[in-house]
């Protein structure tokens, strides 16, 4: 087991998911989460909610009228 | 006063930046949607972001980050037009949340406990409405770093850049738009699955 503790990887979740941490403290974290089925669940829980947003949030194709329009003033 | 010699006649210029921008417009518009919160508004945002970015097409060096360039052009632009036209609602911290404020609730809920699998149950019952909803909710300097952050997928690095502000600022705000983001989707998750649980059982009775 690593020496990190629950707390300071559920305080540290958002930059470990963001991918925005030095790679020991990243490899720590990810150790840590493996072996602890409380932090799992919250990480797990946490990561899945990103993809919702993210997923939900996306928008179809701008339509081919609006892009003949946005790039009209090209043609001058 | 000579204007400096173009490497590229101006029809090159035209092709290239063209094939430059169709290839965010997607996400450019999306962004723009998720700003104004307004269809129209959005692509009048997104013209005056291709007018910006041609206008100083010149200057841009190819091989940087054109994503974040143009990203910065529309920031740029929809911030030039918000202020105009809005005034920044008020910051409402909750220092009680935490990050994990979605998950807990679910937790404590006994409607969602009985569900049996309470987090699997609040992730099904948000729907596209509700996410966006959760979204336009915030206050714009949150909400700009979440779409940034979250649906674009820019790094702090590349958002301190686009809104020219500070790295930790662009963490501030990010994790507080995300905290204040769970309580909203908790109040629309509640109301969903009231509702749900309010109509009759689809199933169990005589048909």
């Amino acid at each position: 087991m690593s020496e990190i503790d629950c707390d300071k990887v559920l305080q540290l979740v958002w930059q470990f998911l963001d991918g925005e941490m030095d790679e020991v403290h990243y490899k720590e974290i990810e150790a840590h989460v493996a072996d602890c089925a409380h932090c799992e669940q919250r990480v797990s829980f946490e990561r899945r909610l990103r993809v919702l947003i993210e997923t939900k949030c996306q928008e179809g194709p701008v339509p081919v009228e609006l892009k003949r329009r946005l790039f009209k003033f090209l043609d001058s | 006063m000579a204007a400096p010699q173009p490497r590229t006649t101006p029809q090159d210029d035209r092709e290239r930046f063209q094939t430059l921008a169709e290839e965010h417009l997607n996400g450019l518009f999306g962004a723009a949607l998720r700003l104004t919160r307004n269809r129209t508004r959005a692509e009048d945002l997104l013209q005056e972001t291709f007018l910006r970015a041609w206008r100083s097409f010149r200057t841009f060096q190819p091989g940087t980050n054109a994503r974040a360039w143009l990203y910065k052009i529309l920031m740029n632009a929809y911030i030039d037009s918000y202020r105009k036209t809005t005034r920044e609602p008020e910051v409402v911290d909750h220092d009680d949340v935490d990050e994990f404020y979605l998950y807990t609730k679910v937790q404590e809920s006994d409607d969602f406990r009985r569900a049996g699998n309470p987090e699997e149950e609040v992730l099904s019952r948000l729907m596209d409405a509700d996410v966006k909803g959760a979204l336009d909710s915030l206050p714009e300097s949150f909400r700009q770093v979440v779409i940034l952050s979250d649906i674009e997928g820019f790094s702090y690095q590349e958002i301190a850049d686009i809104l020219s502000i500070p790295i930790g600022t662009v963490m501030s705000r990010l994790h507080r738009g995300r905290r204040q983001l769970q309580v909203k989707l908790w109040e629309y998750a509640k109301r969903a699955h009231y509702v749900s649980a309010d109509s009759p059982p689809a199933r169990s009775g005589p048909r």
